[in-house]
C-alpha cells in the first residue's frame, strides 16, 4: 500500500486550525504550526494514522516564526518523542503553514532539507519512529510519512470525525468533483446530495449485529447506496426469528444458516452493487473486534451492554463514529407504559454509552461474570429488569434502524440542526425527542472524558476478551 | 480467569498489608480477603468474604460478595445472606444480597478491588440497615 490517510477528532482540527489562522490574515503573515502525537492502524485493507493529541506550543516552544519559516525549538520536539516514546505510539505529526498558500499548498525545498533530518534523529532515539509532515495552506492541506531519512508515503486523505465527518485531500490540492452517483440513487439526491452519496459509496460501514434491527440496518444502507459492508454476527438462524431477519427461510433456520451470510446472500442479489464481508464471530472476541479496525463508520445493532462498551472503546481508540441502535418496551403488570427507539451517536469528544445511562454498571458487571455466576446473582431476584427479554418487534426496530441511517446522512451532509446524544421517539406519546444531556455523566469517565488511549489505533491495549473466556461468560458447561 | 486489571490491584494491596488472593473457580475469579465485623451482633470479629470478578473487569465492575460460612448474626441467620452457596478452598460460602444502590452505582475508573471492600464492609457494620432486622 502506496499511501497512507490521518484521521483526526474534528475538536483537534478545529483547534489546530484557529491556533494558525493569524497566518491567513493581516500583514504580517508568518509561518505557525505545532506539534501532535499518532497512533498508527496497519491492517490488511487500510493503513491509517489517528491523531492521538496535539500539544499546543507556548512562545519558548517555537525558536523561530516569521514570514520565511517556522523553526520549533529543540526542546518542544524531544518533548513530544519522549511522550511518543513513553506511550508506545507510533510517531509524531508536525504541522506547519504555508501563509501565501490558498486552495494549493505544497513542501518548500527548505522542508525537503528538514525533514529527512528531523526523521533521522528521531529515530536514533527510537528507531520505529514515524514522522508525519503535514504543511497547511489557508484552504488546502498537504502531507507526507517519512520512515526513513531516503523514504517518504505520500499522505491520501485526510479523515475529520465528530459533529460531521469530512475527508479532505491530503495532496495539496482542492478536493476533485465527485462522480455522480448511479441513476438508482438520483431521487435520494433531495436530502443528499451526489458528493455525500459517492463517499458513502466509497466507504466501508460494519453493521455489528445482524439480527432484528441490524438486518433492517444493513437493507437500509444499501438502498441508501453504501457498497461495502461489513456484517458482524455469530448467530444462526432459527425458526422463532423468522418474522424478524430479512431474507431468512425456513430452510435457511432447518440447515442452521447464519445470520450473516443469509443476509450477505439476500443483500448482494438486490443488484444495488453492495459488497457484503460475512463475519461469524462475537465481537466481544479479541479477533473479531480487531477486524472492526477495516471499517469506516460502525453501526451497532446488539442489545447488550459489554458490546456496547467494547464498541465505543474501539470508537474513540480508533477514531471511527459510531451509531448504536436500539428499541425499549418498557411496562408493568398493568400494561405498556413506554415504546421507544432510538439511535445513540458516539464519536471524539462527544460522551461514551455509559455517560448516556445506556449501558449501566449493573449489566455490565452481570454480562461478564461466568454463565453459572450470572444464574447464582440472578437467583437472588434483585436483578430480574436485567434479565427482561429485549423487545424483537420489527416495526419498532424499523424506526431505530431509520433514524440511525438518517444520523449517517447527516454526518455526510449536514441537514439537522446538530446531532443530539440520543435521537429518540416515544412511541406511546407520539413524541420525538432530541436528547443532549448525558444522564450518567462521569466527568472522570476513562472512556470519553480522560481516556489515556484516545486515538492510538493499534498502538493501544487489546480490546475484547479471549475466545475461551467468551464461552465461559455466554453459555452454560455442557455439562449443565 | 484472572483478569489482568485485578491481578494488578491484588499486587497493589498486598504490599500495602492487606491479605488478598486470586483464585479462578470453573473460569470465574474471585478476590479472597477478610473483612471486619462488629461484636455484636456478628459472632466473629473477621469474616472471610469472596468477590466475583468479572471477566471484564476493570471494564465490567463488581458487586455483591459471598461470605464464608458459618456464621451468626444476632444469633440467628442475617436475611441479607440469602443466595446461592459455592465450595472454594474446601469450604463454603454463601452469596449475600449486597448491591451498590441505583442512585450510587459503579464508577468506572474511580471504583476499584479497595473501594469494593469498603462496600463490603458496609455489611458488618452495625448501623444503616439495622433498623429493618432489629
Amino acid at each position: 500500500m502506496t499511501t497512507v490517510n490521518l484521521r483526526i477528532a474534528q475538536r483537534h482540527w478545529e483547534e489546530l486550525r484557529a491556533h494558525v489562522s493569524r497566518s491567513f490574515r493581516g500583514s504580517s503573515r508568518e509561518e505557525l504550526g505545532a506539534i501532535g502525537l499518532i497512533g498508527e492502524v496497519h491492517s490488511q485493507g487500510k493503513r491509517e494514522l489517528t491523531v492521538s493529541r496535539i500539544l499546543m506550543p507556548s512562545l519558548s516552544d517555537i525558536r523561530f516564526s516569521g514570514e520565511g519559516g517556522l523553526v520549533f525549538d529543540s526542546s518542544y520536539i524531544r518533548r513530544a518523542h519522549l511522550e511518543m516514546r513513553r506511550e508506545r505510539l507510533a510517531g509524531i505529526v508536525t504541522f506547519h503553514t504555508h501563509p501565501f498558500s490558498d486552495q494549493r499548498v505544497a513542501f518548500s525545498p527548505y522542508d525537503d532539507s528538514q525533514d529527512p533530518k528531523l526523521i533521522a534523529n528521531l529515530k536514533e532515539l527510537e528507531p520505529s519512529t514515524k514522522l508525519l509532515s503535514i504543511v497547511l495552506g489557508k484552504r488546502s492541506q498537504c502531507g507526507r510519512l517519512w520512515h526513513e531519512p531516503s523514504q517518504y508515503v505520500r499522505a491520501n486523505r485526510l479523515i475529520i470525525v465528530g459533529e460531521n465527518m469530512e475527508f479532505l485531500p491530503l495532496a495539496g490540492t482542492p478536493p476533485l468533483p465527485m462522480p455522480n452517483p448511479a441513476a438508482t440513487f438520483d431521487r435520494a439526491q433531495a436530502l443528499t446530495g451526489s458528493g455525500a452519496l459517492a463517499r458513502l459509496g466509497e466507504m466501508r460501514i460494519a453493521v455489528v449485529g445482524a439480527s432484528g434491527t441490524g438486518c433492517l440496518v444493513a437493507e437500509l444502507l444499501a438502498r441508501t447506496g453504501c457498497r461495502r459492508l461489513m456484517l458482524f454476527d455469530d448467530d444462526i438462524v432459527r425458526d422463532v426469528n423468522l418474522n424478524r431477519i430479512l431474507y431468512a427461510t425456513t430452510d435457511d433456520a432447518d440447515r442452521r444458516r447464519l445470520k450473516v451470510d443469509v443476509l450477505k446472500r439476500g443483500i448482494e442479489s438486490l443488484g444495488l452493487g453492495c459488497k457484503v464481508e460475512a463475519v461469524a464471530g462475537n465481537i466481544l472476541e479479541k479477533h473479531v473486534i480487531r477486524q472492526l479496525r477495516e471499517a469506516d463508520f460502525i453501526f451497532g445493532c446488539v442489545d447488550r451492554a459489554y458490546p456496547r462498551l467494547l464498541l465505543c472503546q474501539h470508537s474513540f481508540r480508533y477514531l471511527i463514529p459510531y451509531i448504536d441502535v436500539g428499541s425499549e418496551v418498557g411496562g408493568d403488570k398493568l400494561g405498556i407504559v413506554s415504546l421507544t427507539s432510538r439511535a445513540s451517536y458516539v464519536a471524539p469528544f462527544r460522551h461514551c454509552l455509559q455517560c448516556t445511562g445506556i449501558v449501566t454498571p449493573r449489566h455490565l458487571h452481570l454480562e461478564s461474570l461466568t454463565w453459572e455466576e450470572q444464574m447464582r446473582v440472578i437467583a437472588l431476584g434483585y436483578s430480574e429488569d436485567l434479565i427482561m427479554k429485549k423487545p424483537a418487534v420489527m416495526d419498532l426496530n424499523m424506526r431505530a434502524a431509520s433514524l440511525g441511517v438518517m444520523i449517517l446522512r447527516h454526518l455526510l451532509q449536514p441537514f439537522l440542526i446538530n446531532v443530539p446524544i440520543t435521537l429518540s421517539e416515544n412511541l406511546v406519546t407520539f413524541a420525538m425527542l432530541s436528547i443532549d444531556k448525558a444522564r450518567a455523566e462521569n466527568e472522570n469517565c476513562d472512556l470519553c472524558r480522560v481516556n489515556p488511549q484516545y486515538g492510538y489505533g493499534d498502538c493501544g491495549d487489546d480490546l475484547g476478551l479471549d475466545s475461551e473466556v467468551v464461552r465461559l461468560i455466554t453459555e452454560p458447561k455442557a455439562s449443565q | 480467569m484472572k483478569p489482568d486489571a485485578a491481578k494488578r490491584e491484588v499486587e497493589e494491596l498486598r504490599q500495602r498489608g492487606t491479605i488478598i488472593d486470586l483464585v479462578d473457580l470453573n473460569g470465574q475469579c474471585y478476590a479472597l480477603t477478610a473483612v471486619e465485623a462488629a461484636v455484636p451482633p456478628w459472632d466473629s470479629e473477621t469474616y472471610e468474604v469472596a468477590i466475583a470478578v468479572p471477566a471484564a473487569y476493570d471494564n465490567a465492575g463488581l458487586d455483591g460478595f459471598y461470605l464464608r460460612l458459618p456464621y451468626k448474626w444476632n444469633d440467628k441467620d442475617h436475611p441479607r445472606v440469602n443466595g446461592s452457596v459455592i465450595d472454594i478452598k474446601s469450604a463454603q460460602w454463601k452469596l449475600v444480597s449486597w448491591h451498590y444502590a441505583d442512585g450510587k452505582s459503579w464508577k468506572r475508573g474511580q471504583d476499584c478491588l479497595e473501594t469494593h471492600i469498603i462496600h463490603c464492609k458496609g455489611f458488618f457494620m452495625h448501623r444503616g440497615a439495622r433498623n429493618d432486622y432489629r
